[in-house]
């Protein structure tokens, strides 16, 4: 039923560039099928550089930049690559922007290039990316491919900007570097910025994202 | 056999754009990154000389602070950076020499700041390691550092050598060494004692 609804809605949509399909596509990277909070993949960097809100604004950023470029990249190239060798020319282009943006970072943002350490370099192996190129960009054309890229790395951001305002907050009484909570009345509570912190903040954005959207349709007969 | 000639084809072009523009960016953005790793360099400098400096200081800055406070010399082989305070600063002349060995995982880089008898320790920094965290990545922490301010680089008799150890009892140039991480405690301390018997050797 839910099936044939959606499909109803993808024959009537106006079938401009991005019409309706951009909206849906932008909804279903960002939403129903957000990346971390539903595929719950890329969750190494995201349990890593969430300590601070800064941190994961930046790594959200890295993301998304990452994404829009390969997906266009990989959806413009879809017509002439050869089917086997799809995934090297995938983890090439990947890497390329990857290795542009931690460049980019070291040159203006030295510090925080410096916290980020080695997870700006290790997007070339987010599961994310590699994967909106496989199974998005190859099939789609380049200006759906730019709206997926962006809504999954937005996804991505998104739920990291949560965890990272939330450790943060509980974690050192801080937002971007500023107190908001009186160290009167607030004890930082260290854990909130060590490993274990980000496993319980991201638990819970997970459970909040699943509850939010309620159950798969399957599941519900 | 057509095919494979494509793949290949179609390989080199993208490998020759993806490298070309690689290329292009490094050679773009090279001298800042340099310049961020000099300003890098001389923050770490100031740090182990307790020179004072605003935290949020810029590259620019940095280099300025370095290049008003700190000399240069030239002790026989060692290159030294020298910081003599005002005055009226009550602060003392402090000289710090840079070591560098291989770690347990990486190079280990850092700067040993002595006092104007250049034998006593004023101070040490790590500005490169990849040691396992939490275990010998606990040099760069300050409790493993603050350690070793006060103690000196010759043992009683005057023999030139640092010792990390956690063995039993003290001694002027004995610090602890941090437990699980023995052999970088090890390294570190081959590598500084390279160091000091250099410095030993230049200022008898």
């Amino acid at each position: 039923m839910a099936d044939n609804k959606q499909m109803a809605c993808m024959t009537c949509e106006p079938k401009g560039l991005c019409g309706g399909k951009g909206l849906l596509t932008l909804k279903e990277g960002a939403w129903a099928n957000n990346p971390l909070a539903i595929q719950v993949l890329g969750i190494c960097s995201a349990l890593a550089v969430t300590n601070r809100l800064e941190n994961s604004l930046v790594m959200g950023a890295a993301l998304i930049f990452v994404c829009v470029g390969s997906n266009l990249l990989v959806s413009l190239l879809r017509k002439v690559t050869p089917y086997r060798f799809r995934m090297i020319a995938e983890v090439a282009i990947i890497a390329t922007f990857v290795i542009l943006f931690d460049q980019f970072l070291r040159a203006f943002y030295w510090d925080m290039s410096k916290q980020l350490g080695p997870y700006v370099g290790l997007i070339i192996t987010n599961c994310i990316v590699m994967g909106r190129a496989e199974a998005f960009a190859l099939q789609n054309p380049p200006m759906l491919a730019i709206v997926d890229g962006l809504a999954n790395g937005l996804g991505y951001a998104v739920v990291l900007a949560i965890i990272g305002f939330s450790r943060e907050l509980l974690g050192s009484g801080e937002i971007l570097g500023h107190k908001v909570l009186s160290a009167q009345w607030y004890t930082p509570n260290q854990l909130m910025i060590l490993a274990p912190g980000a496993f319980f903040a991201l638990g819970i954005v997970i459970g909040i994202f699943n509850w939010l959207k309620g159950p798969e349709p399957q599941e519900k007969k | 056999m057509k095919n494979n000639v494509y793949t290949l084809f179609y390989a080199g072009v993208l490998g020759t754009v993806c490298s070309l523009l690689l290329t292009a960016a490094a050679s773009f953005t090279k001298p800042y990154q340099q310049a961020n790793a000099k300003a890098e360099k001389n923050r770490n400098i100031l740090g182990v000389l307790k020179v004072p400096y605003q935290p949020g200081a810029s590259s620019q800055e940095l280099v300025k602070i370095f290049e008003d406070n700190v000399r240069q010399e030239k002790l026989g082989e060692l290159d030294i950076y020298r910081y003599v305070p005002p005055q009226d600063s009550g602060a003392d002349e402090t000289a710090a020499v840079s070591f560098e060995g291989p770690g347990l995982w990486g190079p280990v880089k850092g700067f040993l700041a002595l006092g104007k008898d250049m034998r006593t320790i004023r101070g040490i920094t790590f500005y490169e390691q990849e040691e396992t965290p939490g275990l010998g990545g606990e040099i760069a922490a300050d409790w493993f550092r603050e350690q070793f301010v006060g103690k000196s680089i010759v043992d009683a008799a005057g023999n030139p050598g640092i010792i990390i150890s956690s063995s039993e009892g003290e001694a002027p140039n004995k610090v602890d060494a941090i437990s699980g991480a023995t052999m970088t405690c090890d390294k570190v301390q081959a590598m500084l004692n390279e160091a000091i018997k250099s410095i030993v050797q230049e200022k008898q």
